[in-house]
């Protein structure tokens, strides 16, 4: 292949040049070659990151929707924790269904009108813990799905919206057929808008989110906490700072599972 | 006895094919990658089910670094939360990412001799023009001017010690308009700078007079694409939420986290 041949059809005549034979050696542009190749391997990323947007509240308007208070069925509040060591690094845990490990992600969470202010003496122990009876905090971990089931906290937010979910399957199936739109640019415009309609469409019951990280919560547990807004067609959600009644409320907690 | 005579075969080895492979895999590379940018901290970002792409254009990375482990195990909390800003420029040439960097040093530098006349800072033209050149940077703006009129290469050895002390922008948990910090500075030219190009292709009515451009304006004021948030997955929130709370207060209230994708399943 790298030879060149030279030959001449004009028979052998006297004085006629001799066959000549190039031959090149490539072994040394494989070589170099080989060498970029590493260096573009190295020093280059193929994949793009994704990210996730969001948008908050600017901190003057923070006032103002604090005044409109949610109904007290539809609010569900997610108070985030992470587990970590001595050395400060997250703890792992195995679930013991699927036997995969996962980040120690607690969610804390609790149904009905989000505590707030003090408590009456009441409601509280001898300890000044609130009472056991009283407290309807539980506690849930980011699981995902297996088989098409969910678990975990998607579990819990997939029931508490299980009438949008049901829409917007259905709206899916239509999206997947094409039946939306004549071209496909019209079939998912078609698709996201109806879907945007449906995910604030106020005759259906709808749930509240209060998201709340706690001071050790990861950031991933709060990014993984907006996945289930999202895959859980939730539109009204709202990240919250953690103040002292949440923290009474996951230590009455810890005391009632005698971790404390 | 005569030693039998071995034939002398050549063991010449034809590369020319091996060579045409190697250099479609060379093509390839070259025309696919993008080149990892010079990142002063490491961050593993959280993973999320969101596939929204990062845009190439318009962009301004807010990096958040991240604890790091010490040669004992435990973590080092120190240089944790030190935040680094980069810029990309718009695909028309004209606010080319060194243009775009330029503008919003003399901006910030404005802004920040307005509010700090006791301590004004100065910059030099060639030092503007090395800050065009950074990709990345994260330095309290009274050692910028010194950091910058180093040679590259003790640059990045400044960045490699990260010395905590030394690097990453101040930043604190302020709500007041009036007071803001060096990070809000920073973020707060950009906006202003980003304004200016939407209006009239200049800024404060100074330079040359091009072609207004609203691309950087809407991304990092409309649609929230154009800020994009880098931290490590282990990070507290507690630190990223200082950061995404000044950026509220500066009514930039859109953003963009940065995340790698996971399948909805996991």
């Amino acid at each position: 292949m790298a030879q060149i041949e030279q030959s001449d059809k004009g028979g052998k005549k006297k004085g006629a040049q001799k066959k000549m034979q190039i031959h090149v050696d490539f072994t040394p542009m494989v070589d170099m070659n080989m060498l970029l190749i590493t260096f573009f391997m190295l020093c280059t990323t193929m994949i793009k990151s994704q990210t996730l947007q969001i948008a908050l509240p600017s901190n003057e308007k923070l006032e103002q929707s604090q005044q409109n208070k949610t109904k007290q069925s539809e609010a569900v509040t997610l108070i985030l924790d992470t587990e970590r060591d001595e050395q400060g690094h997250v703890v792992m845990e195995e679930d013991a269904a699927t036997g995969a490990t996962y980040p120690k992600h607690i969610v804390y969470y609790y149904e009905g009108k989000p505590f707030e202010g003090t408590f009456a003496d009441n409601d509280l122990d001898k300890d000044n813990f609130i009472d056991a009876d009283k407290l309807k905090l539980k506690e849930q971990r980011f699981r995902g799905n297996t088989n098409g089931q969910t678990n975990g906290i998607r579990a819990i937010l997939h029931e508490r919206n299980k009438e949008v979910l049901k829409k917007i399957d259905a709206l899916k199936l239509e999206w997947k057929e094409e039946r939306l739109g004549a071209t496909k640019e019209a079939n998912d415009s078609v698709f996201k808008a109806r879907a945007r309609e449906i995910r604030n469409d106020s005759t259906l019951t709808r749930p509240v989110i209060i998201i709340k990280a706690g001071p050790n919560a990861s950031y991933e547990s709060v990014i993984s906490a907006l996945d289930e807004m999202q895959l859980n067609q939730i539109s009204r959600y709202q990240i919250d700072n953690i103040n002292s009644t949440d923290s009474l409320l996951i230590m009455s907690y810890l005391k009632t599972q005698g971790k404390l | 006895m005569g030693k039998p005579k071995i034939k002398r075969k050549s063991t010449l080895i034809d590369m020319t094919a091996m060579s045409d492979v190697t250099v479609l895999l060379l093509t390839f590379f070259m025309l696919t990658s993008t080149f990892l940018a010079k990142e002063p901290a490491t961050v593993i970002t959280p993973s999320s089910v969101s596939d929204i792409k990062v845009p190439m254009s318009n962009l301004v990375t807010i990096l958040v670094s991240g604890a790091e482990a010490k040669s004992d195990g435990s973590l080092n909390r120190t240089v944790e939360g030190k935040v680094f800003i980069g810029i990309t420029g718009d695909e028309d040439s004209a606010y080319s990412s060194e243009k775009v960097r330029r503008d919003l040093l003399i901006e910030a530098n404005r802004l920040y001799n307005e509010r700090h006349p006791e301590a004004k800072v100065n910059f030099t033209a060639d030092q503007v023009t090395a800050f065009s050149k950074l990709g990345m940077f994260g330095m309290p703006m009274k050692d910028l001017p010194a950091f910058l009129s180093l040679p590259t290469t003790e640059q990045d050895k400044i960045m490699k010690e990260f010395d905590p002390n030394k690097v990453g922008i101040p930043i604190n948990d302020n709500r007041d308009l009036t007071k803001l910090n060096e990070f809000q500075i920073w973020m707060d030219a950009m906006q202003r700078v980003a304004q200016d190009y939407r209006n009239n292709g200049t800024v404060n009515g100074k330079g040359e007079a091009i072609a207004p451009n609203p691309r950087f304006f809407e991304a990092i004021k409309k649609t929230g694409e154009g800020i994009a948030i880098k931290g490590d997955k282990d990070t507290p929130y507690s630190v990223m939420h200082v950061v995404l709370d000044n950026l509220q207060t500066l009514k930039l209230n859109k953003f963009s986290l940065m995340t790698a994708l996971k399948s909805e399943n996991e």
